[in-house]
């Protein structure tokens, strides 16, 4: 049974999508990246128009770093300061995004041009990683143990402006967070994506910060870089569907907390070369897609109003009179999924804790 | 006597290692020649 997307005037298969959402949701609770420049291909592979897959899997990411970014609150493991450092850059850089975007748009080659960064980013992506294990092949064969160097200096750390950011105990330039929220805020306006598959290694070999604050500030820049694109997408181009937006959202919340439990009883770094060869045959199809294959001239199935259910109806006139206010609300509708999947994930792990948890026996 | 013994699987590893790394170079030349020829002929 196939449902109609009021806003991206598509018919798609909610069961796919749910399915498709929760698989990239595990392997993004496995590995940590890939929920965004995973996800946005699938979608476009689905039948969903590239301007419309970036735009809605930026809302599904707001959702789900909400979620992460409250589990890691409540655990105070969030450095604010250095955030808000990354979120200044991240701001400026998303704007520069939205202003890329809409000059594409403008000159018709918005779904080109994103067709073109997916293919690259994952191809270097795909490659970075088949490289690195392949080095850990020939690692575990010879038993080499690598020496690593205490403190490694770029040219970045001798930026002016120096500040004390006391929870991560460091003693950095403001300009080093702020010049990478710029690439991740470009990229992700762009793309759709969160942008940790950039955050979390610049977090640690660039701003070193401890890893323990990694996961959490990254998903709390993510927050609101997610915010940022949804808000300008939404009234630049009206293109957030919210129908879309929760099957995404249930699907990949669901996956995620799958993908960590996973996570926490196999050792994913053997899997790590088969999540590249993924990313290198999902840059392989959009390359064949993009230069390939035959052109579909209209994609996009056009129903007159009065055929759609009431929630669609809802949906779209909704964005069309008010385009404002639909952005607040999706970003409200995001926000709120994402707050009520943290709290029911820590209600169940305390029901479980409380009922099923095996008493540890006392030794005299 | 026991020499052969000890040598093939030693070289049976050895290719195994060699036949991966054959695999995981073809894969990233593959996806990078794909790539790189269609931007080309695109762009042209």
């Amino acid at each position: 049974m196939d449902v109609f997307l009021p806003i991206a005037q598509v018919f798609i298969n909610p069961v796919e999508i749910l399915l498709i959402s929760a698989i990239v949701g595990v392997l993004s609770g496995l590995f940590g990246v890939g929920g965004g420049f995973l996800m946005t291909p699938f979608l476009i592979f689905m039948g969903v128009p590239p301007a419309y897959a970036v735009a809605n899997e930026a809302n599904n990411i707001l959702a789900t770093s909400v979620s992460g970014s409250t589990t890691h609150w409540l655990k105070n493991t969030l450095d604010y300061k250095m955030g808000l450092m990354i979120v200044i850059g991240g701001t400026i850089g998303t704007m520069g995004g939205i202003f890329t975007f809409t000059y594409f748009k403008d000159i018709g080659k918005i779904d080109t041009v994103i067709s073109l960064a997916y293919m690259y980013i994952l191809a270097i992506i795909g490659t970075l990683m088949l490289v690195e294990s392949l080095g850990e092949i020939d690692k575990a064969k010879k038993n080499i143990v690598e020496k690593k160097k205490l403190h490694v200096h770029y040219w970045i750390h001798g930026l002016p402006f120096r500040m004390r950011f006391p929870k991560s105990k460091l003693y950095e330039s403001i300009f080093t967070p702020i010049i990478i929220g710029l690439v991740v805020g470009f990229i992700a306006a762009i793309m759709g994506i969160g942008g940790a598959f950039i955050l979390v290694p610049a977090m640690i070999y660039i701003i070193k910060m401890p890893t323990k604050l990694v996961p959490g500030t990254s998903l709390f820049v993510t927050i609101f870089v997610s915010v940022i694109v949804t808000f300008l997408h939404s009234i630049n181009y009206g293109s957030i569907d919210l129908m879309l937006v929760l099957m995404l959202v249930i699907g990949s919340i669901v996956g995620v907390q799958v993908g960590q439990k996973l996570g926490e009883q196999i050792d994913s770094s053997g899997l790590k070369a088969l999540l590249a060869i993924l990313l290198l045959i999902v840059g392989i199809v959009i390359a064949y897609d993009t230069f390939f294959a035959e052109e579909i001239l209209n994609g996009t199935t056009p129903i007159s109003l009065k055929d759609l259910n009431f929630f669609s109806k809802f949906i779209k006139e909704f964005s069309e009179d008010m385009p404002f206010f639909y952005g607040l609300f999706s970003i409200l509708f995001a926000v709120i999924l994402g707050i009520a999947a943290a709290f029911i994930r820590r209600s169940i792990s305390k029901f479980r804790e409380k009922y099923f948890k095996k008493p540890v026996k006392q030794t005299k | 006597m026991h020499l052969p013994n000890i040598k093939i699987p030693q070289i049976l590893s050895e290719k195994k290692t060699t036949l991966i790394k054959t695999g995981i170079f073809s894969a990233i030349i593959a996806c990078w020649g794909v790539i790189l020829f269609g931007t080309f002929i695109t762009f042209n």
